[in-house]
């Protein structure tokens, strides 16, 4: 279970993110809403290394992730993938799977033998095709899709072997069509994988339809947590939230 | 794909032809220029190309990567002269040094990003600059290291003849590039790929791009310093310009040259600017004039380097032949 | 190394105020080109490797017109105005096309036009050291301040860099220019977003580093010794110079440059051999401290 209780973060003076206090079982799907500038980027960021909390704890099976590297992270078992793509744009897909199996079993400092290292191609192949980017293995990343370039983000977690995996916005800047292709996916890969996922997600439609549990952050503070309908009907969120004018374009 | 990938033997049957042909060509064709220029060449070759481990294959912009080149000189130089070493205990000593050189510059520098890395190697090149110059007693100032070095033979090697030292600084320079070309192939090789591509991603999969950098950084000073040895050995003494800030700025001139997308860029480079000097200095006194009316044409003209050109239109050869082939 | 003489001038009043004075022009001179190339790497973020050239050039076309004309102001003046056209051409012609490049294409530029002027100067003016001479209305008896003697040439170095220095300040700060120098250097899309042409602003910021640059060789010209090498060695202190003062930063600059002087100055009856070899220290230990500079922005 990953635990995170009173946690508090500040960028010069302001709180992105303040109290916040969210428990993730393992193996649970959770939704992470909240509207532009509500800290669910910080919150990643602070769960995953990237950012070092003012105050509080978090806690993977308990033991605590603060103050430790972004590997020793990954080694715990946290995985994320970014809002925007962030990928090797000069390496192909398999290229860049196989620095990240290599990176992940401690060979990155091999110059001994060639790239790339026989026992790392079995990982990367079974990720390419549980994303489905078997096609595109030899595709140079910088040439990809936009959504092929957001899968080999999400590749790129994956490989590591996360028990938790966090992703912020998987379907950011994609069509209807292309979201609703990404989100079925996503849904797969944790349902096959058994994963403990957390996503970021601005569509309500997305949200409500495949997330059992949704937490709502909004100027830093968890406003609500509970099941998509507790959500739709919790006035708070009605009135931080859902009475803006994003909500209403996409309810 | 990677099943083309370029394998550690047909790397060394490469680097065998090419040794062999570099040693039989002054049989095939005898004469003092050539074996000059080679010589030379391999210097810059091994300088040039261990350059780009930093600017190609890391995306470190090195500006003061000359400080390995003039410091291999002078440390092989008074290796020789001072303590009256065997040779291959002077390269030993020189490789130990310019690592340790290496790795202190680089722990400094490398937590500067960007411009900042560039300027702080070319601040601790010229650092040294200054105290090759203000040392007297030890480097010869701007006389640089007279006397000569001594060349006394070893396993049946007597640099002091030409012919020795000719197979001796192409085969260094050969194993040189072999044992590079190893590096960035290797997994390592690709750490430092995606380091340059995407250093911040590069962390998130648990790379650690401190060590790795400087690993690199440690690597290219060592191979860049046995650039300058193997120069040293030819002119028999150590200058201060092989520390000054030109040969740095010679060295990006060369892997932006040759390519420094392509492994042998760089090392095409150090002889398309070796030829070019040779050209220019026979042909005129206004040397600077010349090197820098080339330059631009270069920069603003073909803007990409010769092997980047030659590895382009392969690549859109074999990508018509595959669509005419579907 | 040579401490004791070191702490005889850090102890007598004469030798403090000779060297102090001898750090404020080698800091202001370093100073007007320092803060050229700090605008110009500011706005464009580009780093022009010929700022030094440029220096250099002034100083020639100030030897050449002050022979011609025997008026020094005259001479600076065209020093001033010759590098600015010098370098409106340099960046409507060469630097520009390389603006979307990596920065090692820019370096190449730099690196050519270096090289030919360089050249050039050898081939126009000869390769031997060029002196131009003190005007005379300067040829005067020096000052004694606390016992140190102060050529009246210093005090005019002094006061007319000074004077030029506020100048620049005003510019930067009160002009419409200066607004979008100011603007541009925070975040370059803005100026773009605002309509302003920036083209026009990238010319402009070059010309007046360009100008500043050719002012100071013009300036210097009476008291340094002319050669080809002499932008080379102004470049890399003018680089100290941003770099210890936080490349970008106007007044960074000018603490760096008067910084560096100072180093200069009393290094050179301390260390003579290594004055060099200080500044790169000083350098080095800064940036290891404070990476983007003693005024640099973080980041």
């Amino acid at each position: 279970m990953l635990e995170v209780k009173g946690l508090f973060k500040s960028f010069g003076g302001v709180a992105a993110i303040s109290d916040v206090n969210i428990d993730f079982p393992t193996g649970s799907l959770t939704a992470i809403i909240g509207p532009n500038g509500a800290g669910k980027s910080t919150f990643f960021n602070l769960i995953s290394g990237g950012l070092i909390p003012d105050k509080g704890s978090v806690t993977f099976n308990g033991e605590s992730l603060i103050g430790r590297s972004r590997a020793q992270i990954i080694d715990a078992g946290i995985g994320r993938a970014f809002q925007v793509a962030r990928i090797f744009p000069t390496l192909t897909v398999e290229e860049s799977l196989l620095g990240a199996v290599t990176a992940h079993r401690r060979r990155a400092q091999n110059i001994t033998h060639r790239f790339p290292l026989p026992e790392m191609r079995d990982r990367t192949h079974e990720v390419a095709e549980m994303l489905g980017l078997v096609e595109k293995l030899g595709v140079t990343s910088a040439n990809l899709s936009h959504g092929d370039q957001k899968l080999l983000d999400i590749a790129l977690a994956l490989v590591l072997d996360p028990k938790v995996l966090l992703l912020d916005e998987p379907t950011a800047g994609m069509g209807p069509d292309e979201r609703w292709r990404m989100i079925e996916r996503v849904h797969e890969l944790w349902e096959r994988e058994k994963l403990t996922l957390i996503f970021i997600e601005h569509d309500m439609d997305i949200v409500f339809k495949i997330a059992p549990k949704i937490s709502v952050l909004c100027y830093g503070r968890l406003l609500a947590e509970g099941t998509p309908d507790e959500i739709r009907t919790n006035p708070a969120v009605i009135e931080a939230y859902l009475g803006t004018s994003h909500a209403e374009a996409a309810v | 794909m990677l099943s083309t990938r370029p394998n550690l033997a047909r790397d060394i049957s490469i680097a065998a032809v090419a040794l062999i042909v570099l040693l039989l060509l002054p049989y095939v064709w005898p004469s003092r220029m050539m074996n000059d220029l080679v010589i030379r060449v391999s210097a810059f070759a091994l300088f040039a190309t261990s350059l780009n481990l930093l600017v190609g294959y890391t995306g470190m912009v090195s500006f003061g990567h000359g400080m390995f080149f003039g410091f291999g000189a002078y440390a092989f130089g008074l290796s020789m002269q001072r303590l009256g070493v065997s040779i291959p205990t002077a390269i030993l000593i020189t490789i130990v040094s310019s690592a340790l050189l290496g790795l202190v510059v680089g722990a400094i520098s490398i937590r500067l990003k960007d411009i900042y890395f560039s300027f702080i190697t070319l601040a601790f090149q010229m650092l040294l600059y200054s105290t090759v110059i203000a040392w007297v007693p030890l480097t010869g100032g701007d006389q640089g290291l007279m006397g000569g070095i001594p060349r006394p033979p070893f396993l049946g090697i007597d640099l002091s003849i030409e012919s020795h030292r000719y197979a001796f600084a192409v085969t260094i320079m050969v194993v040189g590039l072999l044992i590079l070309r190893q590096i960035v192939e290797s997994p390592f090789g690709y750490t430092l790929r995606m380091i340059r591509d995407n250093t911040e991603r590069a962390t998130f999969l648990g790379i650690n791009v401190f060590r790795a950098k400087l690993t690199a950084f440690v690597i290219a000073g060592v191979f860049g310093s046995l650039g300058g040895m193997v120069m040293a050995l030819f002119v028999s003494g150590a200058y201060p310009e092989f520390v000054n800030w030109t040969m740095s700025g010679e060295g990006i001139f060369m892997i932006m040259l040759g390519g420094l997308s392509t492994f042998i860029g760089p090392a095409a480079g150090a002889l398309i600017l070796s030829l070019l000097n040779d050209v220019i200095t026979r042909g005129t006194e206004h040397h600077g004039l010349f090197l820098g009316a080339v330059i631009l044409l270069f920069a603003l003209g073909l803007r990409k380097g010769v092997t980047d050109f030659i590895a382009d239109w392969f690549r859109t050869r074999r990508e018509a032949s595959t669509r005419s082939g579907n | 190394m040579n401490l004791a003489a070191l702490m005889d001038c850090l102890t007598s009043a004469s030798c403090l105020v000779t060297q102090t004075t001898s750090g404020l022009i080698i800091g202001m001179l370093l100073f007007l080109v320092a803060a050229g190339l700090t605008l110009i790497f500011g706005v464009l973020k580009v780093v022009n490797f010929t700022h030094g050239s440029f220096y250099m050039l002034g100083a020639y076309l100030a030897y050449t017109v002050n022979g011609l004309t025997d008026s020094y102001v005259l001479a600076v003046l065209a020093a001033a105005t010759g590098v600015g056209i010098f370098a409106l051409i340099f960046e409507r012609f060469f630097m520009s096309k390389v603006y979307g490049s990596n920065v090692l294409m820019q370096l190449l530029v730099c690196y050519a036009f270096i090289l030919i002027l360089d050249d050039a100067v050898k081939i126009i003016w000869g390769p031997e050291f060029k002196s131009m001479g003190m005007a005379t209305a300067f040829q005067k008896p020096p000052l004694f301040i606390a016992g140190g003697i102060v050529p009246v040439f210093y005090l005019f170095l002094i006061i007319v860099t000074l004077v030029i220095s506020a100048a620049l300040y005003l510019v930067i700060t009160r002009t419409r220019f200066g607004t979008v120098v100011r603007a541009a250097a925070v975040n370059p899309s803005m100026v773009s977003a605002l309509g302003i042409n920036t083209g026009l602003v990238y010319s402009g910021v070059f010309v007046l580093g360009g100008m500043l640059a050719g002012l100071a060789g013009g300036l210097a010209a009476p008291v340094r010794s002319l050669t080809a090498g002499m932008g080379f060695s102004i470049l890399i202190e003018s680089f100290i110079v941003t770099v210890i003062g936080g490349m970008g930063s106007i007044a960074g600059a000018l603490l760096g440059s008067v910084l560096i002087g100072l180093v200069r100055s009393f290094g050179s009856i301390g260390f003579p051999l290594f004055v060099e070899g200080l500044m790169f220290l000083l350098m080095a230990v800064i940036l290891i401290l404070k990476p983007s500079g003693l005024l640099g922005k973080e980041g």
